[in-house]
């Protein structure tokens, strides 16, 4: 294994503040790390938990879910509920087994492509001091379907 | 003893005079310490309710069968306090309109067993705030600080290892009064979330989706464990969620028929120490 370990992370952002800031983090030619595939959704407040297990269940190595910072909402709230919904639902993957360095959150402005960079820089710097999730793709081994990400 | 006589006569006489059209309860099982749900309409079916130590299921999910609260009448209902917690959160959640519902509260301590004071859901409040205060320990207690001691990788294997043996018989979803969706997440497959088969994989999302739809709902009834086939500690893990939203939200299940569901509302200054 002389090669770097590549993690696979999926990030699912909302259109109106994180992906526009990945928008200006491309047009401002800012480098970031190609380890990061990038799924656009209207509000943080749509991206259901069972969008980061569907992501596991393809083979993610790391998830990263993002969206506006409080009070910046495009529907004024839906990050809100968002907050409290992750928090519940990062405790349960903490119960469960699923380390918590492994889906993370964050808030982006449409304003800040470099925090974009730099976030998907550090991300991708430590999912690959983890290494891959091999507990849970042994899983997905032993049901025989492949992943597909 | 005594409190199943008073009740019987409570029950005939609610009957005879219209107040209810039926009451939900207890008669024996198949075996001496089992007890199956008795739908009492009539005074000679009134006779044959029992009310001992070993009626231990929560019936409130029988309240939500289609169509039985629609002619607006009252039905009756026997009830621990997790019972009737359930009957505010199902009122909070608009699946049922709590003057419809009159309550037959119980509780026991070893074989005794004891009347609780109060008909409407809202004159429980006092008892659920004390129950808020001082929660009764559960005998998970011992594996729950063990599997919080444990680091990730143990956790993980600890749960493959407890799901491993889930044949995805859906009877915790069918026994849990709180999971009343006409259509669960696991029969949509247009997307398919979960899969289908019986592999851990499937076995451990199917797991982890129904804790978290019953996190801060779940009142530790206790349903789940028991219809479980296979003896997977299920309660454990609501019963660490329902930790979480009381110490994060302070937000304990049940309280009132008016509380707000806790997923289902927000304060601008929730913690959000995790956020990036
Ligand atoms: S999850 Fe289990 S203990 Fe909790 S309310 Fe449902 S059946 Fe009762
Ligand atoms: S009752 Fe037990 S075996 Fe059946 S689906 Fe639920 S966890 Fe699996």
């Amino acid at each position: 294994m002389s090669e770097p370990f590549e993690p696979k992370i999926v990030a699912f952002v909302c259109t109106y503040c994180t992906y526009a800031g990945a928008d200006l983090a491309g047009t401002s030619r800012l480098k970031y790390a190609p380890n990061v595939r990038i799924v656009r959704l209207p509000c943080t407040g749509r991206i259901s938990p069972m969008f980061i297990l569907k992501a596991l269940q393809k083979g993610a190595d790391g998830v990263l879910v993002s969206g506006c910072h409080p009070g910046d909402c495009h529907f004024t709230h839906g990050n809100y509920h968002a907050r409290r919904r992750w928090m519940v639902f990062r405790a349960l993957l903490d119960f469960t087994g699923i380390p918590p360095e492994r889906v993370m959150f964050s808030w982006i402005s449409a304003a800040e492509g470099s925090k974009f960079a730099d976030l998907i820089n550090s991300v991708t710097e430590d999912i690959r001091k983890l290494g891959p999730f091999d507990q849970y793709q042994e899983l997905i081994t032993e049901t025989e379907s492949p992943a597909t990400l | 003893m005594i409190t199943q006589e008073k009740y019987r006569t409570t029950v005939k006489e609610l009957l005879a005079n219209g107040t209810i059209k039926m009451a939900i309860g207890y008669r024996p099982g198949s075996t001496p310490d089992r007890r199956r749900p008795l739908f009492i309409r009539t005074s000679e079916e009134a006779d044959q309710l029992v009310l001992d130590s070993t009626c231990i299921t929560n019936l409130s999910g029988y309240l939500v069968t289609e169509g039985l609260l629609s002619d607006e009448k009252q039905v009756g209902i026997f009830l621990r306090p997790e019972g009737i917690r359930s009957i505010n959160i199902l009122a909070a959640e608009y699946q049922l309109n709590v003057d419809q519902i009159v309550i037959f509260g119980f509780d026991s301590t070893g074989r005794e067993v004891r009347p609780l004071q109060g008909r409407n859901a809202g004159d429980f409040s006092a008892l659920l705030t004390e129950i808020k205060e001082n929660p009764p320990l559960t005998s998970k207690e011992p594996l729950l600080e063990r599997v919080e001691k444990m680091n990730a990788k143990e956790r993980f294997d600890f749960w493959q290892e407890e799901f491993s043996r889930c044949i995805k018989c859906y009877a915790c979803r069918q026994a849990c009064p709180m999971c009343y969706c006409r259509r669960c997440i696991v029969d949509s497959n247009q997307p398919q979330w979960i899969n289908t088969s019986s592999h851990t994989l499937g076995n451990f999302e199917w797991n982890v989706v129904r804790a978290f739809h019953l996190s801060g709902r779940c009142v530790q009834c206790g349903n789940c464990d028991r219809a479980c086939p296979v003896n997977i500690p299920l309660r454990l893990i609501n019963q660490r969620m329902a930790k979480e939203v009381v110490d994060g939200f302070d937000h304990f299940a049940g309280l009132s028929p008016t509380q707000e569901p806790v997923l289902a509302s927000f304060k601008k200054d929730d913690t959000e120490t995790f956020i990036l």
